[in-house]
């Protein structure tokens, strides 16, 4: 059985359709844009550090 | 005006700023119209938050609108003036209360948020609701910050509009 992803299959489950125009926002910003991929993700990950958020 | 050396075009302060990146601001604009469209949260709930959440950040730009389906749900700007005391007057509901707690520990520190703030929220609009909020809240602090760094200039003064839509500009 495949392993659910922690944050789609659970908890933004509850709101499917916030879920769906979520992902849909977050996929553009990573797949298109004028920022290279290095760049944003040393921002997510600075972000998660001083938010200390883990996941 | 904003500070950005060329805008978009646009009826709106923040159409000219996010209007430079059509590609993210048309999905933006349909994930920030689910929240009115199919009314995840209550709307008074919800405008209190967003209002309470710009109060925190001082955003002006994002102080000076009032979305209508809230004003029609019996929202007035008596009670927008006392949101600042929110946790001294008994103008709000324990619903409003819930939700203006947990957004302001969102605000200020996430970690804050204890099993009481939490449980309250769950009480009030269940978990579902839970989920919304704290979307809503992600999207209002981080829209905050957006328009306060790249300068969206804020209205003369306060502004009632439609709820948003994908199709439509946003205040």
């Amino acid at each position: 059985m495949p392993a659910r992803h922690p944050i789609r299959g659970d908890v933004l489950a509850l709101q499917p359709e916030a879920s769906a125009r979520f992902w849909r926002l977050y996929g553009q910003l990573w797949a298109h844009g004028v920022l290279d991929h290095g760049i944003k993700e040393v921002a997510r990950l600075r972000n998660a550090r001083i938010t200390d958020c883990g996941y | 005006m904003s500070w950005l050396p060329a805008t978009a075009g646009g009826a709106t302060p923040l159409d000219r700023v996010f209007g430079l990146r059509p590609d993210l601001y048309e999905p933006f604009r349909a994930f920030y119209a689910v929240f009115w469209s199919d009314r995840l949260l209550e709307p008074v709930v919800l405008e209190l938050a967003r209002l309470r959440v710009a109060q925190l950040l001082r955003c002006e730009s994002e102080q000076q609108v009032r979305y209508a389906p809230a004003l029609d749900a019996g929202l007035t700007e008596e009670q927008i003036a006392r949101l600042p005391d929110w946790p001294r007057d008994s103008a709000f509901t324990d619903a409003q209360r819930a939700a203006l707690a947990f957004a302001e520990q969102f605000v200020l520190d996430p970690h804050g948020i204890d099993d009481d703030c939490r449980d309250a929220v769950i009480d009030h609009l269940e978990r579902p609701g839970l989920v919304a909020l704290c979307e809503a809240l992600a999207l209002f602090d981080g829209f905050c910050r957006f328009r306060t760094i790249l300068g969206v200039e804020a209205p003369g003064a306060v502004q009632t509009v439609p709820a948003p839509a994908a199709a439509m500009s946003l205040a």
